[in-house]
């Protein structure tokens, strides 16, 4: 169980319980302020969530579409079934044009299927650009939240890791150590041959990809270097270029808090002619992974509606507390604990769907109406049904359940059993539930008891 | 058959077959628009994007101005109100002095070169033609228009299909944008109708400088970008 002991871990580290705290609950003020001032929220919510639905139902169809249209306005499309697939072909499309370093903006697609280690494996040094991936990478550790990757870190930790990496003074000062950042990236930015960036939103009747930002490095990934590679996992297409504004509306506001991020980049192919600006070459790589299995059942299709804005994480009572890491996925949080088990198969992270107290706060932010509870309670379904079929805690369990549903429906029985048990003073081990919480001694009187013999002096008197 | 032919035959593939009605409830109507015509993409233009450009605001409401400039200080975008060109190009000399910035790049658009044309010699003035890449890096600002203003956000959105703009307006520390006034739209919406009509490879919508919260969620400006963005409102006299 890596989950249980990577989370003690997590709870026994004050500082990273502190920064966690800081963290989730200034973005948890800045979201609800943000939102504030949006009179119809409610309503921008029901209409994404049914666009994506919309989307979901005829993806086929969409992405056909919106391939068409990339690939006539000068892009080239591949389609990737699972990772390896993804990380060889930005691999060769890498090698083909001669590119050494690869400058990469935030995508999570491209650590989900490992990008990095793969093109190191092939020679090709990729950088990471935005200012939190950045230092993770420098760290050589895993980023802890969809939004701020590095959100673990204290200033004074990234100060004594600039001074080991860059070889800058140490400072505490966070204006210092962004632009020592900025400038040794400047270098990387100036030898790029190839920027790799994922995609936030793809247009169907365009063929136009949108990138959400604020600092910058996506515009620079995306308009410097020759050649640029946009992952997108096949979920992110939408239909029409004007259902743009009400994603707009949702993604920042939940994600940041802010109205807008610094830079929206909507690019449709490639320069039309050789004085414009931009890369010669647009290659959008269309990432499967264990997606098309979720259409399958609508409890698991609407994990697909994903803007991946980091609100359920920083609302989570888990995440909160624990943080990313512990999660031991790519994607932390409620809906990493959804995703996850979905891309990789149950086999991989089956424990996920438990880090989770089932209270809703997930659903309740979340700008595309996710049941997450929901999902979350289907594939522990999933798991018992595996479960069942081996070994004697299951058949135990389900005895157990099976025993405990014949006596709550009948009850003459439930109230016999129960007088058994006030008699003997015995109250069930239940396992792991019984392991971190004092389940109160039964009542010398039940309830029933004390009901009737109320009601009777009531009725006596 | 190529390896990512066969992959996008397998996607489809698994996309219907998991999508297939399960004896439950059958899939809605179809919104979709038969793919068996491709459309304009087949013809070669960019399909959905009619080429050519749209009008201004027939007459950007005051209201429309006052709120753009309100959120233009809210996200941090400085912002200059200047009535002709001859005052513009003061106004710019000005900006450009307070800041001080020497080396100057300018896009091709004709207002912005006729506006550089009038800096004195204090200024170098770089040509974007022959920019390199490390030319472009040693800039001190870029100096561009925007093709239209977001009201309800004080965003600049710019067009590659109307200037380049697209590198001298995000590398240099400063950016100076001039915007006609009555390229005010009012809401996110409006100017998304407006650049969908517009054949631009890249459209890039602006709100303020470059920024990151990524250490312990500190604002800092001018990251990758722009540290300052100043827009040059141009009142029409």
């Amino acid at each position: 169980m890596s989950f249980d002991r990577d989370a003690r871990t997590a709870l026994a580290d004050g500082q990273l319980r502190g920064a966690l705290r800081h963290a989730t609950t200034l973005f948890g003020e800045r979201r609800r302020a943000a939102i504030a001032d949006v009179p119809d929220w409610e309503d921008a919510r029901d209409r994404a969530r049914a666009i994506k639905d919309e989307t979901l139902l005829h993806l086929d169809r969409y992405l056909e579409q919106f391939v068409a249209n990339a690939e006539g306005a000068g892009a080239r499309v591949h389609w990737a079934r699972d990772a390896a697939q993804a990380c060889d072909i930005i691999a060769g499309i890498a090698e083909r044009r001669g590119a050494r370093t690869v400058v990469k903006s935030k995508s999570m697609a491209s650590e989900e299927i490992r990008l990095n280690a793969a093109l190191a494996a092939r020679g090709i040094a990729a950088v990471e650009t935005d200012l939190g991936e950045y230092i993770v990478q420098l760290a050589g550790e895993e980023p802890s939240h969809i939004v701020v990757p590095a959100i673990h870190k204290t200033k004074g930790q990234i100060a004594a890791l600039f001074a080991a990496k860059l070889g800058m003074e140490p400072s505490d000062d966070v204006t210092r150590l962004a632009a020592a950042a900025r400038q040794a990236l400047r270098r990387r930015f100036a030898e790029a041959d190839l920027g790799v960036s994922g995609v936030n939103f793809a247009v169907a009747e365009t063929g136009t990809i949108l990138i959400l930002e604020n600092e910058g490095n996506a515009r620079l990934t995306t308009s410097l270097p020759r050649t640029h590679v946009a992952l997108m996992g096949i979920e992110k297409v939408i239909p029409r270029f004007a259902d743009l504004e009400v994603f707009l509306r949702l993604l920042p506001r939940s994600g940041t808090g802010q109205a807008l991020t610094a830079y929206q980049s909507l690019l449709t192919g490639t320069k039309r002619q050789p004085v414009d600006e931009g890369p010669e070459e647009l290659h959008i790589v269309l990432l499967d992974n264990g997606r098309s299995r979720m259409l399958a059942s609508p409890v698991t299709r609407q994990t697909l509606a994903c803007i991946r804005c980091g609100a359920c994480l920083n609302a989570c009572p888990v995440y909160r507390q624990i943080g990313g890491h512990a999660y031991g996925s790519v994607y932390p949080g409620p809906i990493g604990a959804v995703l996850t088990p979905q891309l990789l198969g149950m086999g991989e992270s089956a424990e996920l769907p438990y880090a989770s107290s089932l209270c809703g706060a997930c659903r309740d932010v979340c700008p595309v109406k996710i049941d997450i509870p929901a999902v979350l309670l289907h594939l522990r379904a999933q798991t018992v049904a595996r479960r069942a079929s081996i070994g004697t805690r299951a058949l135990l369990e389900r005895l157990a359940f099976s025993a405990y549903a014949a006596v709550m429906a009948r009850p003459r029985l439930f109230e016999w059993v129960m007088g058994c048990a006030r008699a003997v003073h015995i109250v069930p081990p239940l396992g792991a539930w019984t392991k971190w919480r004092d389940l109160r001694p039964l009542a010398p009187r039940s309830f029933r008891d004390e009901w009737r013999a109320g009601l009777h002096e009531t009725e006596g008197s | 058959m190529t390896d990512s032919d066969a992959a996008r035959r397998d996607i489809l593939r698994a996309i219907r077959e998991n999508l297939k009605p399960r004896g439950i409830a059958p899939r809605s109507a179809e919104p979709v628009q038969s793919t068996a015509d491709p459309g304009p993409a087949a013809r070669g233009s960019p399909p959905g994007l009619r080429p050519g450009s749209v009008g201004p605001v027939e007459r950007a409401s005051p209201d429309a101005v006052t709120r753009f400039k309100a959120q233009l200080a809210a996200v941090g975008a400085q912002c200059t109100l200047a009535c002709g060109e001859p005052d513009a190009a003061r106004a710019l000399a000005r900006i450009l002095t307070d800041a001080g910035a020497r080396r100057v790049v300018g896009s091709d658009a004709p207002l912005v070169q006729r506006l550089l044309s009038t800096l004195g010699h204090d200024f170098v003035r770089e040509s974007l033609d022959r920019l390199s890449r490390d030319d472009l890096f040693a800039c001190e600002a870029g100096v561009t228009t925007a093709q239209w203003g977001i009201a309800e956000t004080g965003t600049l959105v710019l067009e590659s299909a109307r200037e380049r703009s697209r590198l001298l307006s995000l590398v240099p520390p400063i950016h100076v944008a001039v915007l006609s006034t009555r390229c005010i739209c009012e809401s996110l919406g409006d100017a998304l109708d407006r650049v969908r009509q517009a054949a631009s490879h890249a459209i890039t919508f602006i709100t303020g400088p470059s920024r990151t919260s990524d250490i312990e969620l500190t604002l800092v400006v001018g990251v990758h970008g722009p540290q300052t963005v100043h827009v040059l409102l141009l009142e029409d006299v």
